[in-house]
């Protein structure tokens, strides 16, 4: 526990020192709430639903950048060969990138709530807020897994544009910057089958108080499976290349 | 008077071992960088590994510290598989190439690495035995080369390692920063602590070691004290211009190209004198100290 400790602390501290890191996931999703997202919020409801939407788009960067951008650099630093040799079983050392995930995730997320409380009309019942917690988690752990697939299986110097790759396109696909009704036909078509658009139905459904539907749950656990396999085959991969 | 009889310990590891390589093999790709390597490191001593780039020592570095796995053989550290986090409490390593979390402070670092062990070193007290009392408050990305060298050799004592391992833990410094370090080692030395390092630089395994072993093509060479050693591979050369040699002794290895000769000898004075004495007819002499490379090259290059 007080190694995991240490290695949360050093991450949080490293990465606060690193403002070109946390400005963008911190401001970015408020920034483009405000710009594109805002002017067209009226009306309660519809500002609510955006507001789940720019959460997704939040958390969604928070750990495609945690773990796609820092587990590649992480691969190439001499310090990681450093850690390796510290009796420090692997699985502690996962656990300290989650945490900071969590954190940076619940600061970007608070700093949007605030934003659109200000800005526009949207209000969150009680009830809204319990179940918009374990949809955003539900979401957030295969795409977690996807940015693991990044970090193992991309060189340093492409991680950041491979996770970019990612991160913009699925979010806007994924109906999380517009609506999916207002998506351009073409992409109507392909936004279901994106992992974000299976993410946003499951916190929009906890923001405007309807039932959860199986099918968004369904698609999450098979994206699960489908990127943690590959991210266990780049992990495996990786570790025996350096480790083995 | 009775005799005392003989208790052998069992399975071959003696009773004073903290490390070892039993039979050990490990191949990279067409490489084959450790050949049937056995190898075991005793308490209280100061190992040197020595051998040219891409001799295997790194490889065996990083066996014993867990960082990777033999084809073939065991690998022990305290008796227990170094790649169990359990196994390596009571070690400290300086690996090869120096890397530091850049956005830490020299401080910082110190902490982060504390938290793994039981019974850590003071970080005041280890900074200051290093001589990074200063720079505490500095972030590593603005460390000078030899700081940054200096703070990775100091993290390596930072549990109060019963083992530590050094690979190549002075390249890169200057002299007055090497002798600091030499001196820092001994110092645990005569707490009771046990090394292992590997080196480039007779010089630097004549200050500290008590043991050498030299490694190359994957296969242990020789061992020995660093005086059995030196005189093995600490080999100088004579150069010079003739049209004949006879046979002299003491030459290690005889290069011959035209009318100039290359004479690899761990006794250069002694070969001179029989130049002289042998009455050959020579020009243009030069006596040279050969690198530990030089000298490798020159003994296996057969």
């Amino acid at each position: 526990m007080k190694p995991m400790l240490a290695h949360y602390k050093a991450n949080l501290l490293e990465l606060l020192r690193l403002p070109a890191y946390w400005i963008p996931s911190m401001v970015f999703p408020t920034m483009f709430f405000l710009f594109f997202a805002a002017p067209n919020a009226n009306h309660p409801e519809a500002a609510s639903l955006l507001l789940g939407s720019y959460l997704v788009f939040a958390v969604l960067g928070v750990v495609m950048f945690q773990f796609g951008v820092g587990i590649a650099s992480d691969r190439a630093s001499a310090w990681n060969i450093f850690e390796r040799t510290l009796p420090l079983p692997p699985l502690a050392k996962l656990a300290a990138p989650i945490l900071t995930a969590l954190t940076f995730a619940a600061m970007a997320g608070a700093v949007l709530v605030i934003a659109a409380y200000l800005s526009t009309p949207a209000r969150l019942e009680p009830g809204a807020w319990i179940r918009l917690i374990p949809a955003l988690l539900a979401g957030a752990v295969p795409l977690a897994l996807l940015g693991l697939c990044v970090g193992y299986l991309a060189s340093p110097k492409a991680a950041v544009p491979v996770a970019n790759l990612l991160y913009l396109p699925l979010s806007f696909a994924g109906g999380l910057w517009v609506p999916p009704q207002f998506l351009p036909e073409f992409v109507q078509h392909i936004s279901p089958f994106t992992p974000t658009r299976q993410w946003g139905e499951a916190v929009w459904s906890a923001v405007n108080g309807t039932t959860w539907q199986a099918e968004p749950f369904i698609w999450l656990a098979g994206f699960t499976l489908l990127f943690g396999a590959i991210a266990l085959w780049g992990y495996h991969r990786d570790q025996g290349q350096r480790f083995g | 008077m009775t005799r005392v009889a003989k208790v052998s310990p069992s399975r071959g590891a003696s009773l004073s071992e903290v490390a070892a390589l039993h039979q050990v093999s490990k191949r990279f790709g067409q490489t084959q960088a450790l050949d049937r390597v056995s190898l075991s490191v005793e308490r209280g001593e100061l190992l040197a590994l020595l051998g040219p780039n891409g001799a295997g020592k790194s490889t065996a570095i990083r066996l014993l510290s867990g960082l990777r796995r033999p084809d073939t053989g065991t690998v022990r550290l305290f008796g227990q598989n170094p790649q169990h986090a359990s196994a390596r409490v009571h070690l400290g390593v300086t690996p090869q190439e120096t890397g530091l979390p850049d956005g830490l402070r020299v401080g910082e670092v110190v902490q982060l690495v504390r938290a793994h062990y039981p019974d850590p070193a003071g970080a005041g007290e280890l900074l200051e035995r290093f001589d990074l009392a200063n720079l505490e408050r500095r972030q590593c990305g603005g460390l000078s080369g030899g700081q940054r060298r200096r703070l990775a050799v100091a993290l390596a004592f930072v549990g109060n390692p019963r083992l530590v391992i050094l690979d190549e833990p002075t390249t890169g410094l200057d002299v007055e920063a090497r002798r600091a370090l030499w001196a820092a080692v001994k110092y645990y030395q005569t707490q009771g602590g046990t090394a292992l390092l590997t080196t480039h630089y007779l010089e630097e395994a004549e200050a500290l070691a008590s043991r050498v072993v030299v490694i190359n093509g994957g296969r242990i060479r020789a061992e020995g004290t660093v005086a059995e050693i030196k005189a093995r591979v600490g080999l100088r050369q004579v150069r010079f211009q003739a049209s004949a040699v006879p046979q002299i002794e003491g030459v290690s290895r005889l290069e011959r190209n035209n009318g100039s000769f290359v004479l690899y000898t761990p006794n250069s004075d002694a070969v001179v004198r029989q130049l002289v004495e042998e009455q050959v007819n020579f020009s243009d002499l030069e006596v040279k100290a050969v690198s530990l490379e030089e000298a490798f090259v020159a003994l296996t290059a057969e």
